[in-house]
């Protein structure tokens, strides 16, 4: 009798020991892109956009709406393809509020992607290759720079300088 | 009845006195017992019964193990296990599977003493484990996700798999287990093993998750593992 109670014990230690014991405490695993917004007049100081919104193509939510920022870190999309393209649609409107007074710009991401195992919990990680930056024309966004960059893997520091 | 409450718990108070003193030099003759019980020696054959329960259970998992031990002294075994297992681990973000043999080579101490001529065993033991394996990744989803915005985007899932062969992995295994005889010669056994792993080749690009016989490869490099047995020892004398 005493050893079954053992053995029983036994079993149930063990089987309440098999557990996901290892989370993915990296964040974020694959880089974001980090945009600084600038003066357009006065290049060397950063400005904020006012009641900004802002939107992947394709998507239905909006990665934010209405804040105030000088800069922002979005995610890029994993295509599975040779080239995968993001395109993120930045409303501003530094009147009032009104829906009339809406400024829209598109900013696109071009880039090829490389996977890049990380570890069991956190997965693979992409590594953005041969980006290249690209926005409408006529809009709030006036210039950025750079317009490429050969290897998205690093949270350090912003990636793209956009003036307005 | 509260008021008696501490009286009534007096009553379960037991002390013991003998009010007799045995006279020493009264003491009774004592006679040295001569009776040797002897235990068979031989070599015990086996199976895991815990592997194909679970084959059956998790679709995910096949195993099966055969063992044996050869007792060489008192409390002295050496003991092996050969098997194969296959595992397939889901994870959040990626899928693969592990195949392949193992064998595990090592020493079982007994450290119970045994009543008259029972020959049960609680152990403790050492293994030296080999596994050949390969390690197929099904398919996997790149971690796009952040804390802040979570799935903003889904990633695509990436279904092209990818094989690597002829991986290895070598590990040194400390055991704690028992073995109880319940019919003549047919002993039940249960032990848990805590492993660490020496080495493992990682297939390029990606990670060894599993390896036959080691179990899950935690992140550092441990592992742990278990064995229900059921094995009948082939007796070849009785010392």
């Amino acid at each position: 009798m005493k050893k079954i109670t053992l053995l029983l014990l036994l079993v149930l230690i063990v089987s309440s020991a098999c557990e996901k014991d290892d989370f993915c405490i990296q964040n974020p695993v694959t880089s974001k892109l980090i945009i600084d917004f600038y003066d357009d007049t006065n290049r060397e100081t950063l400005k904020n956009v006012q009641r900004f919104s802002i939107i992947a193509q394709g998507e239905t939510d909006s990665v934010f709406t209405n804040k105030t920022y000088n800069s922002i870190s979005i995610p890029l999309n994993y295509l599975n393809a040779e080239t995968s393209e993001t395109v993120y649609t930045l409303k501003k409107n530094d009147s009032n509020g009104a829906a009339i007074s809406n400024e829209i710009a598109t900013f696109s991401i071009i880039y090829d992607t490389e996977e890049e195992f990380v570890s069991r919990s956190c997965g693979f990680k992409v590594i953005f290759k041969n980006v290249a930056f690209s926005s409408s024309t006529n809009s709030w966004i006036t210039a950025f720079t750079p317009t490429t960059i050969i290897n998205l893997d690093d949270q350090s520091e912003a990636h793209v300088q956009i003036f307005h | 009845m509260y008021k008696y409450f501490i009286s009534i718990c007096l009553l379960f108070v037991v002390a013991e006195n003998f009010s007799q003193k045995q006279n020493k030099n009264t003491s009774l003759t004592e006679e040295k017992d001569t009776l040797v019980y002897k235990t068979n020696y031989g070599l015990r054959l086996g199976i895991d019964i815990s592997r194909p329960i679970l084959t059956t259970l998790n679709g995910g998992y096949t195993g099966y193990e055969i063992l044996g031990d050869y007792r060489i002294k008192k409390n002295l075994y050496i003991a092996a296990e050969v098997g194969y297992e296959e595992e397939t681990s889901a994870e959040s973000y990626s899928n693969s599977t592990s195949k392949g043999n193992y064998i595990r080579l090592g020493v079982n101490l007994n450290a119970y003493n045994n009543w008259l001529d029972m020959n049960n065993e609680i152990f403790v033991g050492y293994r030296y484990g080999f596994s050949l394996f390969d390690q197929t990744l099904n398919n996997y989803t790149p971690n796009i996700s952040d804390a802040e915005n979570g799935n903003y985007f889904l990633a695509d899932l990436n279904t092209t798999s990818k094989t690597a062969t002829n991986l290895n992995a070598h590990w040194s295994e400390l055991m704690i287990g028992l073995k109880a005889e319940t019919f003549n010669n047919l002993f039940i056994g249960f032990s848990v093993s805590y492993k660490i792993l020496m080495s493992v080749t990682e297939p390029e690009g990606f990670k060894a998750l599993f390896a036959p016989g080691f179990n899950r490869i935690f992140d550092s490099n441990t592992g742990f593992g278990f064995n229900y047995t059921v094995s009948y020892l082939i007796p070849f004398s009785k010392k």
